[in-house]
């Protein structure tokens, strides 16, 4: 047989549509458990820890991953297991694992319905990037009110561009916004509607990058700043700062090296001129000051992913055990992995 | 030192009309023997304390405190203060205090300009009453915190429960009751005593009080032997578990909080801290830290000794609090001990580190506390006026040298040594079950599945 490849399980599971990353990453460890061959608790713990760490490492994005790795590996540890057959054990945590990841389906149903009681009628509101509790949210809430959208661009990925096809596919009248113009819209909205990557322990939240920012000119506004999250997003992760997240490394906000003031006429002819530049400037002469080029690649290179809102900014969090508040939240990780 | 001989001439040195149950901590066979001599001799011991029972007196626990008598007069004779002070009679007393005039001043004075502060613990002479059958470990370890040898919350509880070993290592159950009934009561005169040196720390009122729950549970059919040896267990369990243990985790979770080119700032001296910032940099972090101190006690000298002092030195910055407002701009974490957490999130600490959350928290500094669970309190604390400590003139006078600043009738010295840090001034409280919010601390002896801490 040949080795399980915990990654091939997890992105072909991510292919579809409805399943998030911590999600697929429950599902890639029960497939783990299918496929291990462990006789004891102990070693199944150490397969399954080590999958998740194979999942976290090669992720362009752990946090989320982490979030379901470590709900599941916490949920195998805790499971009674009283039963003498270890493989009777197995096929238990199999159908468990299957079962959950089956009815997590559902939570993002349950979350719309919670969240539709907050929209009024005529409600605008401002979303950001692409999240599918919100998609389904909005949608669910289209059906009953008159509600209209505004969404961000969403850079680098440009995912709020997906959100406002959807959304008028739908009929919901939306509109794209810069996420440079968040501070200029939020007096025509009524609140603020967000999905999570992670609801960490301190009760904030990680999200695609620009959250933070609007949470906090959502505060300047006195606007409520709404966050949904399906309970596999609970992670019990404590960030201090935005650079206190796992997702955090030395090539964000890094500065590039600063080139020589004097360019040498050699390198000067190797780094090739903008054409937009040496179009309007005399192009045979080489301009020792022209700026180099910056590319989006590079400008995403030195972006983070995500970031980290302070709970003290967060009005509400919709999820499937209910609306909580940041406080609530914490109490309830504290209360999931302490107990 | 002569601990385990002291119970009999202890018991001996309280004569029975004054009411103490003094045959507590003798063998059957010997409290019998003394009750009959009791009986004969009733008269005669009212009269005059025998002089055998003084000398002996002074002899056991003279050896042990001694330094500390020394130290507190001079120019008394250890041996004859400290038997004068077992007698608890006034007159002995008063000599003793008019004997070293200065270095503590009668409470009379102090609370004239106190007032308000009287409701304080208020600084007593030290341990200069002892009333009833107290256990010799017990005294000393009144003279160590009356003295602040023995300073800090997990220091403090640990000696406690090391010298509660010690007394019910000496104590014997009375034939008409069981262990499980009688132990307390024995125990709780100790406790007051200790209490009436220094008032208790919210985490050796944690840990007495399940030291209460573990000895009523034990069953009266259990032999005393065993009964005790399994109270030692449960106290050595306790010691390890809460404290020791719990130490390591946090170490480990707010180590992971420490991160290359870091600056943590600290304020005074906590244990824990201390650990944890000595394990960062034996994991080869990259970090500096500044150690903020303040008057009266400079705790914070002893800190950066041990920071600075081991083979691999940790980069420091010395200063005191008035100096913190230039400092926090380069600071990347505030990382504080505590004394108590109370359930509303606030932190019970030392005096000052209220003025360091605040401002951290102005400057956008993450606050980070750490604090073991069974230094959690079930209470709520608003302020630091409701409840607090003052730190005996003796302590202050003999740390920063102030002689001149002595207290007359128009000046007087206040010196609280805690203060209450506000739930909202805080990030995170670094417990041994995690990083947690100060808002949701409430919930974590629900989590833990404990009816009480």
């Amino acid at each position: 047989m040949p080795p399980f490849d915990i990654h091939a399980a997890f992105h072909r599971i991510l292919a579809d549509a409805q399943i998030s990353a911590p999600l697929a990453a429950i599902f890639a460890l029960t497939e783990l458990i299918q496929n291990s061959d462990a006789g004891t608790m102990f070693e199944l713990v150490k397969a399954l820890n080590d999958g998740a760490e194979a999942l976290t490492r090669q992720a362009t994005n752990p946090i989320s991953i982490n979030a379901g790795c470590e709900l599941f590996i916490a949920f195998v540890t805790l499971f009674p297991h009283d039963s003498a057959n270890f493989t009777d054990l197995k096929k238990e945590l199999i159908r468990q694992g299957q079962n959950y990841a089956a009815e997590a389906l559902t939570y993002r149903k349950k979350i719309a319905e919670l969240a539709f009681g907050f929209i009024k009628d005529g409600s605008v509101i401002l979303t950001h990037s692409y999240s599918r509790v919100v998609m389904q949210t909005l949608l669910l809430a289209h059906k009953r009110k008159r509600i209209s959208v505004f969404v961000t661009e969403a850079r680098p990925r440009g995912l709020g561009i997906k959100t406002a096809e959807e959304l008028t596919a739908a009929g919901v009248p939306s509109t794209v916004i810069l996420d440079s113009a968040v501070a200029y819209v939020m007096d025509k909205v009524d609140f603020v509607l967000v999905g999570s990557e992670a609801v960490v322990e301190s009760g904030g939240l990680v999200n695609a990058v620009g959250s933070n920012q609007i949470a906090i000119i959502a505060r300047a506004a006195n606007k409520p700043f709404y966050a949904l999250a399906e309970s596999y997003k609970f992670h019990r992760l404590f960030p201090l700062s935005q650079y206190d997240l796992p997702s955090h490394n030395s090539k964000i906000l890094s500065f590039p090296r600063p080139l020589p003031v004097n360019l040498p006429s050699t390198i000067n002819s190797l780094t090739k001129q903008p054409s937009s530049d040496s179009s309007t400037s005399d192009s045979s002469h080489p301009d020792p000051i022209s700026p180099p080029r910056i590319t989006q690649e590079q400008i995403s290179e030195n972006n983070p992913d995500v970031d980290y809102t302070r709970p003290d900014l967060i009005s509400l969090v919709f999820s499937d055990v209910g609306s909580l508040t940041p406080e609530g939240v914490s109490q309830y990780l504290v209360g999931m992995f302490a107990g | 030192m002569p601990v385990p001989t002291i119970a009999e001439p202890a018991a001996t040195a309280t004569p029975k009309p004054q009411g103490q149950p003094a045959q507590k901590s003798m063998t059957k066979a010997e409290r019998r023997e003394l009750q009959e001599k009791q009986r004969a001799a009733k008269a005669a011991l009212k009269g005059q304390p025998t002089q055998q029972k003084e000398s002996s007196q002074g002899k056991q626990g003279g050896s042990s405190i001694a330094g500390q008598t020394k130290a507190k007069a001079p120019s008394t004779p250890s041996k004859k203060s400290f038997t004068g002070d077992i007698q608890g009679s006034k007159a002995s007393t008063s000599k003793d205090l008019s004997g070293a005039p200065g270095e503590d001043m009668p409470p009379k004075q102090l609370s004239h300009g106190l007032r308000i502060f009287s409701h304080f613990g208020q600084p007593k002479p030290v341990g200069h009453t002892v009333k009833g059958d107290i256990h010799p470990a017990i005294i000393r370890l009144g003279l160590l915190y009356s003295d602040f040898k023995i300073c800090g919350a997990n220091a403090r509880c640990i000696a406690m429960l090391t010298a509660f070993k010690q007394v019910i290592q000496d104590y014997t159950t009375p034939s008409h009751s069981t262990l499980s009934r009688h132990l307390m009561t024995h125990l709780s005169p100790q406790i007051t005593h200790l209490v009436s040196a220094r008032p208790m720390s919210v985490t050796m009122g944690n840990a007495i009080r399940e030291l209460k729950l573990e000895i009523s549970g034990i069953d009266i059919d259990v032999i005393e032997q065993d009964a005790k040896e399994l109270l030692y267990t449960k106290i050595d369990n306790y010691i390890r578990d809460r404290i020791i243990i719990a130490d390591e985790v946090i170490q480990e979770l707010a180590g992971k909080k420490i991160k290359d080119g870091d600056v943590i700032l600290t304020y005074a001296k906590s244990s824990v801290v201390e650990k944890v910032l000595l394990e960062a940099q034996e994991e080869g972090k990259k970090f500096s830290v500044i150690v903020v101190d303040s008057k009266p006690l400079l705790e914070g000298k002893v800190l950066l000794r041990s920071l600075t002092s081991g083979p691999n030195p940790i980069p420091c910055t010395y200063a005191l609090l008035p100096a913190l407002p230039s400092l926090l701009t380069q600071v990347t974490m505030v990382l504080v001990g505590a004394h108590a957490l109370f359930s509303n999130g606030a932190v019970y600490s030392r005096a000052g580190t209220a003025m360091i959350a605040m401002m951290a928290k102005t400057n956008s500094v993450p606050v980070v506390v750490c604090c073991e669970t069974y230094k959690f309190s079930d209470g709520v604390m608003v302020d630091g006026f409701t409840r607090n400590e003052l730190a005996p003139l003796s302590v202050t006078q003999k740390i920063t040298k102030l002689q001149d600043v002595k207290p007359t009738l128009n000046l007087d010295n206040l010196n609280p040594l805690y203060d209450l840090t506000p739930p909202t001034y805080i990030t995170a409280v670094v417990t041994e079950v995690g990083l947690i919010p100060p808002s949701s601390i409430s919930s974590i002896p629900l989590a833990l599945g404990k009816a009480s801490l």
